[in-house]
């Protein structure tokens, strides 16, 4: 360093003069260049002077920016902004407080320039990582600053556009800054995020609905598409704690700027969410939703479809994440709205007359509008079944049977079957509002019962299930009962033949027009069907005989009779379906019969074209024949005895009520043709008798078939060759069920039991251990399978009335965790 | 080296058009501006006044009174060392919104808070809707003090400001007396002037 020439300069500091080196005289000349580079030389060099170089420079700031000096302003924020970039030292830190200060100073300024300036250093800022963090930095000015030039409303558009992108740049850098560092400044906090999302929001609306073409500026320079990427920024960075700091302010926003309707914004907005959020939470953001729907318990059905409208938007991304824990909430919940929804109409518009908060109060002060309360309904029975659709298919059993837990039943099945107004015993019909509501929840059943898809019959239909299903099936209101065929349909139905049977409203010539898909029933499926068979024939054979159905009730129990001839209809149960077709048409020629002629018309019509396609099906010749020269009788002299059906049709009132001999089907060339193919038709001689006799339901005939098909079982298991010696041979009893099983070829029951000895026999000297192992071990998975299902009718037999609308607190998410009732029931979906 | 002994945080609030944003403009850049647009969000000024030889910056956040940017002006409560509450001398409507302002403060402000009710445009007299006498009998069963101004006739905007820096200012130092008997309170803003243009 040269000597005492330096003397009388040297009065001031040597960092202040290196400072003061890098302003030119001119400030239009801009930094001094190469003076920086010293000064960054010596900064770098001598830490412990960062300090007071940063003081200095604030100190020079200050004064400039009071004296508006912009030019010198500018010069030593690029200074800074060097400085900062050069120096990774722990003196860093006092630096930064000088740094941080002239930001500060910038910002405040009313100077659309120098606010600009101070956030574009604020950002440099906040991408540098500091080596030792700073406690007691705050960054509150600097949010409420930058969400303050978020809203900037300067008159000159291209300053209005710089300024709120500033603010949101800079927004992104506190974010950036302090989200990795939770010993700093929490910005999850309410009173941080509470200014950083709606300042978000607005940008993102602000552009929304512009459509100035794109094409003079960077989409990154456009403050709604840079606001976009900020809020997904934030969601990605967001815990599970944080997330509804987040989303309750979007909730907010959107109440506020009235944006839910119509929603295409609130769409994008939950979009955007929902692929920023880190998937493991993404079923947090559906729950926020479904708790705002109750917030809006009293809003306008308007509001509230949109918000179910999103609802089922985000459900499709979230795939089988938008669930979580509490799958039934979810299901509750909106059942619970479909369910208001319906007493409001009911009531029309009285039931929330009651306003709970002033800001609905303008609302619901609107008129009630019924057809929007159908829309809303639509939407939730959509939205139910976007939900059930990402379910994996038990739970959808599950949701079934949650679903059907909340419809009403009829009191019991007498009152059911009574009720019917001509019925001697005749009782009030139930309400509309019952009505009402069965018909909805059946629909949103009916929903999630499309998107399940049956493997074994058993397992879709538990005891639980199956049985309030088939009361339903039998309910007044002709409406409700074909909604419930079409769920049998969707549910019976493993191959898409139920469209092709709708289609198909007359007599088949061919089969194979028809282009049906069928497959041998399973074992399992044959077992359902002992066990259930007698119970779906009493259900059908009720059903067909109510005088209030309509022609969509007859095609509809004709379709589900049809899917139980191809989906199941093997050996006995195909006998006992025609049986069933036979006490039909046995009951439609009973003169004693008060069913309106179009009605018995329409019986036999099915009745037709039911055994029609039994005959095409099974194909043998001489049923065909038969089947067919009857049909060709009715075609030439009583066609109204054929398909097509339509009850809503008047009939002449000429029009006979017996049906000649030769219209008639005949037990005896069917049960012939029957047995030349080898079928058991023991069971055809003893006729079909369909009792009405409420009270007992469980002595029904079914109780029988239950006690033979569940020794049928015990038969195969322990092949006794003296079991089963005692048995009146003219009934059915276990004793014919397992011939059937077993052969379904040999009528001779002692041939067949020495058959069976060698079949056993066989298998025990052909077979490997292995192959017995193997066959003993699907027994056991059969015997499980039983168990399990003894076990669920047992467990779930009361219905937990989950719908208690009980919610947790929404400040706490944390709490979706915690619904006892539901984890016990879903353990495999809790995530945590 | 700040520049200022004392920093306070004042936010305007108040249904909109009531003449917030006047008020602020007419106290930090001593004009009444013509045709002055709806505020968006919030906006901000700031001022420093010297109060007893000391300078005091007041950052005065300006809110919007369009409810719905409701959920990012309350955000600024939070944090606020004063509020004022303003509303429009010509308009009962404004007055009868009071209530539920006074609401949300409780809700959303700190309890330290110091609140002054302002009834502004009185140089509209032929226009009065809410008399003097009601004001005060709002702003007395509320427990604050009341001040009728005029953005456009410069009428009590300065007396306003420099109350409430005055007031925070002895707030500050009676907390600091505690500690150490130092300073008198100052007692009107006689000695006050401003500094500093922003
Ligand atoms: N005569 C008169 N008019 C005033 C006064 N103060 C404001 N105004 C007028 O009132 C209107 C609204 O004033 P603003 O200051 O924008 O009202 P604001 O409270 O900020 O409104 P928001 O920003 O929407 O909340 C403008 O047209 C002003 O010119 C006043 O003291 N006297
Ligand atoms: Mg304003």
């Amino acid at each position: 360093m040269p000597g005492c020439c330096n003397c009388l300069s040297s009065c001031k500091p040597r960092y202040k003069r290196l400072v003061d080196s890098i302003f030119p005289a001119d400030p239009e000349d801009g930094l001094v260049r190469s003076n920086m580079e010293k000064l960054t030389f010596y900064a770098v060099s001598h830490n412990e002077k960062l300090d007071r170089i940063g003081g200095y420079l604030a100190h020079r700031l200050d004064r400039d920016v009071y004296r508006q000096r912009i030019g010198y302003v500018v010069i030593s924020m690029q200074a800074l902004d060097q400085l900062l970039l050069a120096c990774h030292a722990q003196s860093l830190n006092l630096f930064v407080e000088s740094f941080l200060r002239m930001v500060h100073k910038l910002l405040e300024s009313n100077m659309p320039e120098l606010q600009i300036l101070g956030t574009n250093s604020f950002v440099k800022f906040s991408q540098i990582e500091e080596d030792t963090p700073s406690y007691h930095r705050t960054y509150d000015f600097f949010i409420s600053k930058f969400a303050s030039m978020c809203h900037n409303n300067s008159d000159h558009a291209e300053t209005r556009r710089k300024i709120r992108l500033a603010g949101l740049k800079g927004l992104q850098g506190v974010v950036r800054k302090t989200v990795s560092d939770e010993l700093q400044v929490n910005i999850w906090d309410t009173t941080y995020m509470d200014k950083i999302v709606p300042s978000f929001l607005f940008n993102m609306n602000e552009g929304f609905d512009s459509h100035e073409s794109p094409v003079h500026d960077h989409p990154e320079e456009k403050p709604e598409v840079l606001a976009d990427s900020c809020l997904r920024d934030v969601m990605r960075r967001a815990a599970y704690a944080n997330i509804h700091t987040v989303i309750k302010p979007v909730l907010k926003h959107l109440d506020l700027h009235e944006l839910w309707v119509p929603n295409n914004f609130a769409i994008k907005v939950f979009k955007g969410i929902m692929y920023s959020i880190q998937s493991q939470y993404r079923y947090v953001t559906p729950h926020f939703l479904l708790l705002h729907l109750d917030e809006h318990m009293k809003n306008t059905p308007k509001i509230k479809r949109s918000i179910v409208e999103i609802l089922k938007e985000i459900v499709a991304i979230a795939a089988d994440g938008a669930v979580g824990p509490s799958v039934l909430e979810i299901f509750n919940t909106l059942l619970r709205h479909l369910r208001m929804s319906v007493d409001e109409r009911l009531s029309g518009g009285q039931a929330s007359s009651t306003d709970r908060s002033a800001s609905s109060s303008k609302k619901t002060k609107q008129k009630f509008d019924e057809n929007e309360e159908i829309l809303f309904e639509e939407a939730i029975i959509d939205t139910i079944g976007a939900f059930a659709n990402i379910l994996p298919d038990y739970q959808k059993i599950e949701i079934m049977m949650f679903i059907m837990g909340k419809v009403p039943m009829p009191r019991d099945r007498s009152s059911t079957v009574l009720q019917e107004e001509d019925h001697p015993l005749s009782l009030e019909p139930k309400g509309e509002g019952d009505i009402l509501v069965q018909d909805m929840l059946l629909k949103s059943l009916l929903e999630v019962g499309t998107k399940y898809t049956t493997v074994s019959m058993a397992t879709t239909f538990p005891a639980s299930f199956f049985q309030p299903l088939l009361n339903m099936s039998v309910i007044t209101n002709p409406g409700i009962r074909v909604i419930v065929q079409e769920i049998l349909h969707t549910l019976i139905d493993r191959r898409d033949n139920v469209i092709k049977l709708y289609a198909n409203r007359g007599i088949v010539k061919n089969i194979a027009d028809l282009e049906l898909k069928c497959e041998k029933a399973s074992r399992q499926d044959i077992m359902f069907m002992r066990k259930h068979g007698a119970e779906f024939q009493w259900h059908i054979f009720e059903n067909l005989i109510r005088v209030k159905n309509t022609t969509k009730n007859f095609v509809a129990i004709y379709c589900t009779m049809a899917l139980l001839c191809v989906e199941l209809g093997t050996d006995d149960i195909l006998v006992d379906l025609v049986k069933l077709a036979l006490a039909l048409q046995d009951h439609a020629c009973d003169p004693n019969c008060k069913m309106p002629l179009t009605h018995l018309y329409a019986i036999h019509s099915i009745v037709a074209q039911y055994l029609n396609l039994i005959g095409q099906l099974t194909a043998i010749p001489s049923l065909c024949q038969h089947i067919s020269q009857v049909i060709e009788e009715r075609r030439k002299s009583a066609p109204y005895l054929l398909p097509p059906i339509s009850v809503e049709d008047k009939v002449p009132a000429t029009s006979p009520r017996g049906v000649a001999p030769d219209l008639l089907f005949h037990v005896d060339s069917i049960s012939e043709a029957l047995a030349s193919s080898g079928h058991d038709v023991t069971r055809l001689s003893l006729p079909y008798i369909h009792v009405q006799e409420p009270q007992n339901v469980d002595t029904r005939p079914r109780s029988l078939t239950d006690v033979g098909s569940i020794n049928v079982d015990f038969e195969l298991l322990h092949s006794s060759p003296t079991a089963g010696r005692k048995r009146p041979p003219e009934e059915v009893t276990f004793e014919s069920l397992k011939q059937v099983l077993i052969s379904g070829i040999n009528d001779s029951s002692a041939e067949d039991e020495r058959q069976k000895r060698l079949d056993v026999l066989h298998s025990f000297q052909n077979s490997t251990l292995d192959e017995l192992a193997a066959a003993a071990d699907t027994r056991n998975e059969k015997w499980q399978q039983k168990l399990n299902d003894i076990l669920d009718t047992v467990t779930k037999s009361p219905q937990t009335p989950a719908g208690s609308p009980t919610r947790p607190d929404p400040s706490t998410p944390l709490q979706f965790q915690s619904i006892p009732t539901y984890e016990m029931k879903f353990p495999e979906l809790c995530v945590y | 080296m700040e520049d200022y002994k004392y920093l306070f945080k004042v936010v305007l609030i108040g249904n909109a058009g009531v003449g917030k944003t006047c008020l602020v403009r007419r106290f930090t850049q001593g004009l009444f501006p013509p045709g002055q647009g709806a505020t968006i969000g919030v906006d901000f000024m700031i001022k420093t006044v010297e109060i007893g030889g000391e300078k005091v910056k007041l950052q005065i956040w300006d809110t919007a009174g369009q409810e719905r940017f409701r959920s990012i002006t309350q955000s600024y409560y939070h944090s606020a060392d004063a509020l004022v509450l303003v509303f429009d001398v010509t308009s009962t409507e404004t007055f009868n919104a009071l209530p539920s302002w006074l609401k949300e403060v409780e809700q959303y402000a700190s309890p330290k808070v110091i609140s002054v009710l302002v009834g502004n445009k009185i140089d509209l007299a032929s226009d009065r809707e809410v008399t003097n006498e009601e004001a005060e009998t709002f702003a007395d069963t509320h427990d604050m003090r009341l001040l009728e101004t005029s953005a456009k006739e410069s009428d009590n905007v300065d007396k306003l400001f420099l109350d409430i820096a005055v007031e925070l200012t002895n707030n500050v130092r009676n907390s600091d007396i505690k500690n150490s008997l130092s300073e008198d309170p100052i007692r009107d803003h006689s000695s006050v002037s401003f500094c500093c243009r922003t």
